[in-house]
């Protein structure tokens, strides 16, 4: 293998950026939703694979809540069939944020960018995109793990609620946003990245990263898990990826929960 | 070895439980170094609505005596006239992962499946979510909801009952 080979895999491609070995790529011009795409795919994938969609019809977020990707916004659908138990699985959340992370540093100032628990990457304090996992399995075994990405590249949504975090896109906030092809590249790369990290060396790197690029470490933040509202200073997030509060009434984890500061 | 190294890790977190309630604590932490060098790291902690948080980072994915989701560290030394653990019942669907059960795929939604509801395998019966992840609990065989052990939204411990099937 030359430079050579190299050069003129680049310039051959219609494509700037390089897609990574043994990952799939599905690029769709419309379908309900990448993540219903991932699921009915699931089955017959021999290997891990992403899903674009230029549009989607029914795009969604956590517990049904609406997604909305006006024209030119990225939406994709990452899925694989991981190794390991669903807690395991679950790790992908950090993983999938970190790939976020990189990939939108790309496009902003990286100081703008912080991480917000498990897995919201927040541009100036504003939501600029969002991760959903849906994972299927029985007897310990995970059969398929799907990871739903959408970011605001160009355009910031009308009709969100969520006042605690504003929508904000790329381009709204003075970043230079990729084309939708290119930043499916970037995003794929940082992604295998971060799964050879995981599978190197276990969800430490991973959890560090992460820990570094996350807002309010140390501060005090709340946890809402649809019964209870924890406050307590954000002291880590454990080896299950779980969120470490410190209260009055002492340590908590939180495995599952909304965050707002 | 190993299952002979969780035996007695078992052991010791439930006696640190013990320990942990019979002088009113709320935390107690331990670090117990083997003679292979590997060692055991546990933090036992009582609070409201939180359970016993055991970090085993040597043997790793252990439940540390799956007891009653409500059920703090320790399980009951002797369950007088308690109703059978629906655990062990053989039709029992138990959670993969710590995490919040739901029964509705979305807020608002009819419940993935009631009491009495036939179902077949691998037909989805609630979701377990964690660290933002929708991990979905098949039926693992043909048959009827007999019991439904969880509220929507209730949190839920690695190995907890979540329903019966049979």
């Amino acid at each position: 293998m030359g430079a050579g080979g190299l050069l003129s895999g680049v310039s051959m491609s219609d494509h700037l950026l390089p897609w990574p070995d043994g990952t799939g790529r599905i690029i769709l011009d419309e379908v309900d939703s990448t993540m219903a795409e991932a699921q009915r795919r699931a089955p017959t994938l021999d290997r891990p694979t992403w899903i674009m969609a230029r549009r989607q019809t029914a795009a969604r977020g956590r517990r049904g809540r609406k997604w909305s990707q006006p024209k030119g916004n990225f939406s994709a659908t990452f899925v694989m069939k991981p190794r390991g138990n669903p807690a395991a699985a679950a790790l992908r959340s950090f993983l999938a944020a970190n790939a976020l992370f990189e990939t939108l540093a790309l496009q902003v100032n990286r100081d703008a960018l912080a991480t917000k628990w498990p897995n919201d990457v927040l541009l100036n304090g504003g939501k600029v995109a969002g991760i959903l996992l849906e994972s299927a399995g029985a007897g310990g075994r995970v059969d398929w793990l799907s990871i739903g990405i959408g970011v605001n590249l160009m355009t910031v949504p009308e009709d969100v609620r969520d006042a605690a975090f504003p929508p904000v896109s790329v381009r709204g906030e003075g970043g230079h946003p990729m084309p939708r092809d290119e930043f499916l590249s970037a995003i794929a790369s940082s992604m295998a990245t971060e799964e050879a990290l995981f599978k190197r060396f276990g969800f430490g790197p991973i959890r560090e990263r992460w820990l570094q690029h996350a807002a309010r470490l140390g501060e005090v933040i709340t946890a809402h898990t649809g019964r209870d509202e924890i406050t307590g200073t954000f002291e880590s997030v454990d080896e299950a990826g779980q969120l470490v509060l410190q209260t009055p009434k002492g340590r908590v984890t939180v495995p599952a929960a909304d965050i707002y500061f | 070895m190993a299952n002979k190294t969780h035996d007695a890790d078992v052991e010791f977190i439930r006696a640190l439980a013990e320990l942990l309630r019979e002088n009113d604590l709320s935390e107690l932490q331990v670090k117990r170094d083997y003679a292979d060098e590997s060692s055991l790291n546990v933090r036992v902690s009582r609070m409201s609505s939180v359970q016993a948080q055991v970090s085993v980072p040597v043997a790793p994915a252990a439940p540390a005596a799956p007891a009653a989701p409500a059920a703090p560290a320790a399980p009951a030394p002797k369950a007088e006239s308690a109703p059978e653990d629906p655990a062990s019942h053989p039709g029992a669907v138990t959670s993969p992962m710590v995490g919040t059960a739901y029964l509705a795929p979305e807020p608002g939604a009819d419940d993935f499946v009631k009491v009495g509801d036939k179902v077949s395998e691998g037909q989805t019966l609630l979701i377990v979510e964690a660290m933002k992840t929708m991990n979905q609990i098949p039926a693992p065989k043909g048959g009827t909801v007999k019991r439904i052990l969880i509220e929507d939204g209730a949190p839920v411990e690695f190995g907890a009952p979540l329903m019966i099937v049979e």
